[in-house]
């Protein structure tokens, strides 16, 4: 993570604005993961002899446009020599029309590159990104740069830009980029992916399998486990004087310890049963529809096997079925009623 | 490839891909959401590398009368606009060095409620038409939320394949193929994989909460304003350490309901079938009867006889209503059994361990 401080009070004008009333709140801009992991997956794919890969940034913008969302990325082709950069435009227009087909909510909030290099070329990038009709105008287009040089830390940073020109020639190849904060942020139901994903950083071929529910369970309590012992650690060494106190964690562990609740043991008693009890019972009864189930097909499909008597044990072993079947549902319902 | 590739054995998914799918059926639930995934097939492994979400395409309404899905998207993995849309897709993506081999679809589901018509002619469609090595990857969004990813791959198995084509679902013929609920679909283990980069990533994205030394906080408000209360890093995931599954348990219950509702109309479709079955035959043997006397009578007349199978072209007997149906929602309940069975081993699990935390000197007894 770039661990650069600046400050970041206002954001500069944007091109000549006639008409519009230009704004110049401060913008932060949110990063999901998955279009990291896209850059990423870019930044892989890349030709032997690329330096670095750009691609478009898709997301959403808050109404008054002071938050950016990066949702999606997808990679654009472009080719760089000593003077002169070339952007596939048509194939970024024609993927963004197709992006937009399956995502009707996303609109165009800026490119990226993999290289955290800023140069006259990505001076010439920005302004495209930034510009009217195809751009993001008149909102700001957000650069991202992910560095992915082998042997270092990965390096994002979140930039705008204003435009600056010594004369006016120069003023397409030129802006001056100013970096904005951005965070990580990623939903609850990105959670349990990130999660998984995250299992097979430390195996060897990078990967995992995907763990079942009693599995996940066991590792949620010995993570719990591990943080209670590090934090009776903590508290132990802090009573044997060896590490200096504080009250401020004091007062956050015994927040935490209060959180217990305090239930009558009878009560508990009887909430605990109840439970189990409509727990097992659903699951008792969702294996006998299991097997009923089960057993009806069967009875159905051998019907002829059953030898002379024909047909006569199988409808007669459905028509048991469908008795039960109507007796179980409101049984069933009776139980969730309790539950 | 091989000349005789292996059979598919397994399926590795990108994390890329896991969280774009993620992303795509979290933002449409409780809508199923379904997108064309991309990758290669190396040695038995089908490694996903990309994927990308179907266009939504709204259904004009005569469709209704087709007897189409409810949900366009559920039916969008075999919709002819989008076959052209992935495969411009896929050309698009092949410029910028993806893999371009359509490998399969993925689908959303809540709490498994996956196996049915759509699912079934999707994936038959992807088999058939487009290549044999395809699979169906299905996230389950409402699993997901209790803490545990819940994403498998599926096929149908051949043994389904050549009787979905052959349309032969009649018990007469179940009974000679021996095709069952179990053997509608084969699973095939799931394996999540980092690129090098991700890796890297990811232990960047922890580092903070691991790094040892630390200055104490002055106060509760800083410590609480802190960077480690925050949660932009990628913290544990305790979501399934909840309790709380009724909800889970209370929508299974109604998910198995409605399969049983299911079932008595098959059930119900049978037997009428098979009453009308038998009123027939009785009108037949009737008609039968009564030509045998006929020409017995014509014969002491010495009159030509009446052909005797006549019957063929008076009476029509009722086609047999397809097994397919009931097959399938075997299969489901199949499905929500075991889920309940494995909500059922988690929550006891945690519900004793609540009770021996309360209740120390209960358990000590």
């Amino acid at each position: 993570m770039a661990e650069d401080s600046f400050l970041h009070l206002a954001r500069p004008l944007g091109p000549v604005s006639v008409g519009t009333a230009p704004t110049t709140a401060p913008l932060n801009v949110v990063i999901q993961p998955q279009a990291i992991f896209s850059v990423l997956d870019h930044s892989l794919r890349r030709n032997a002899d690329q330096e670095r890969v750009i691609g478009t940034l898709l997301g959403t913008r808050s109404e008054d446009g002071s938050e950016v969302e990066v949702r999606s990325a997808f990679a654009v082709g472009h080719s760089e020599a000593e003077d002169q950069v070339e952007v596939d435009m048509e194939y970024h227009k024609q993927m963004l029309a197709l992006h937009l087909k399956a995502n009707p909510r996303e609109v165009l909030v800026g490119w990226y590159a993999t290289a955290s290099e800023l140069n006259t070329f990505s001076a010439l990038i920005q302004n495209f990104y930034s510009g009217q009709g195809d751009g993001t105008w008149p909102h700001p287009a957000v650069h991202l740069t992910v560095s992915t040089e082998a042997g270092k830390d990965l390096e994002t940073r979140a930039y705008i830009s204003a435009p600056v020109g010594v004369t006016a020639e120069r003023a397409a190849d030129s802006a001056a980029f100013i970096p904005v904060p951005y965070e990580l942020r990623y939903g609850e139901a990105d959670k349990s992916g990130l999660e998984s994903i995250a299992n097979a950083k430390d195996a060897e071929d990078r990967s995992t399998s995907v763990t079942s529910d009693i599995e996940s369970l066991e590792r949620a309590i010995e993570e719990v486990l591990s943080m209670v012992d590090r934090v009776s650690r903590y508290v132990e060494s802090v009573i044997d004087e060896e590490t200096p106190a504080s009250t401020a964690m004091g007062q956050f562990l015994l927040n935490a310890l209060a959180l217990a609740p305090k239930v009558e043991p009878a009560d508990i008693e009887r909430d605990f049963n109840n439970h189990i009890q409509d727990v097992l019972v659903v699951s008792y009864l969702a294996n006998t529809v299991r097997t009923q189930m089960e057993l009806s097909t069967r009875l159905a499909t051998a019907q002829l096997t059953l030898g002379g008597g024909g047909e006569g044990p199988a409808t007669e072993g459905q028509r048991n079925q469908r008795g039960k079947g109507q007796g179980r549902p409101r049984q069933d319902r009776a139980e969730e009623a309790r539950a | 490839m091989a000349e005789t590739p292996a059979p598919l054995a397994a399926v590795q998914v990108e994390a890329l891909v896991v969280m774009k799918i993620i992303k795509h059926c979290s933002q449409t639930f409780p809508t199923t959401a379904t997108g064309a995934i991309v990758g290669m097939d190396v040695d038995g492994t089908l490694e996903i590398t990309n994927t990308f979400p179907f266009p939504v395409v709204e259904v004009p309404a005569e469709s209704h009368f087709e007897n189409a899905a409810p949900n366009p998207a559920a039916a969008a993995p075999r919709a002819k606009a989008n076959a052209a849309y992935s495969a411009e897709m896929i050309r698009m993506l092949r410029e910028v060095n993806t893999d371009a081999n359509s490998v399969g679809w993925y689908t959303s589901a809540n709490m498994g409620n996956f196996v049915n018509m759509n699912v079934i002619e999707n994936q038959f469609y992807y088999q058939s038409q487009l290549n044999e090595r395809t699979v169906a990857l299905v996230h389950d969004v409402s699993r997901s939320a209790q803490g545990s990813l819940s994403l498998r791959a599926f096929r149908l198995s051949s043994k389904f394949m050549t009787a979905f084509k052959e349309n032969k679902f009649t018990s007469e013929d179940l009974q000679k193929s021996n095709l069952r609920h179990p053997d509608i679909f084969e699973e095939l283990p799931v394996k999540l994989h980092n690129s090098h980069l991700i890796t890297s990533f990811i232990h960047q994205l922890q580092t903070p909460t691991s790094s040892a030394s630390t200055e104490l906080p002055s106060s509760l408000a800083a410590l609480e304003s802190s960077p480690f209360t925050k949660t932009s890093t990628l913290t544990p995931n305790l979501d399934n350490l909840s309790l709380n599954i009724d909800p889970f348990l209370e929508k299974n219950c109604d998910l198995l309901l409605d399969s049983i509702e299911t079932h008595n109309t098959e059930v119900n479709n049978y037997q009428y079938y098979q009453r009308v079955l038998g009123r027939e035959q009785q009108k037949i043997n009737a008609w039968k009867a009564k030509r045998a006397q006929e020409n017995a009578t014509r014969a002491t007349l010495n009159q030509p006889l009446l052909p005797e199978d006549e019957w063929q072209r008076l009476f029509k007997l009722p086609a047999e209503p397809s097994r397919l149906e009931s097959m399938l929602n075997t299969r489901q309940v199949d499905q929500y059994a075991r889920q309940v069975d494995s909500f059922v081993s988690s929550s006891t699990g945690k519900m004793f361990a609540v009770k021996g935390n309360l209740l120390p000197n209960e358990t000590s007894n």
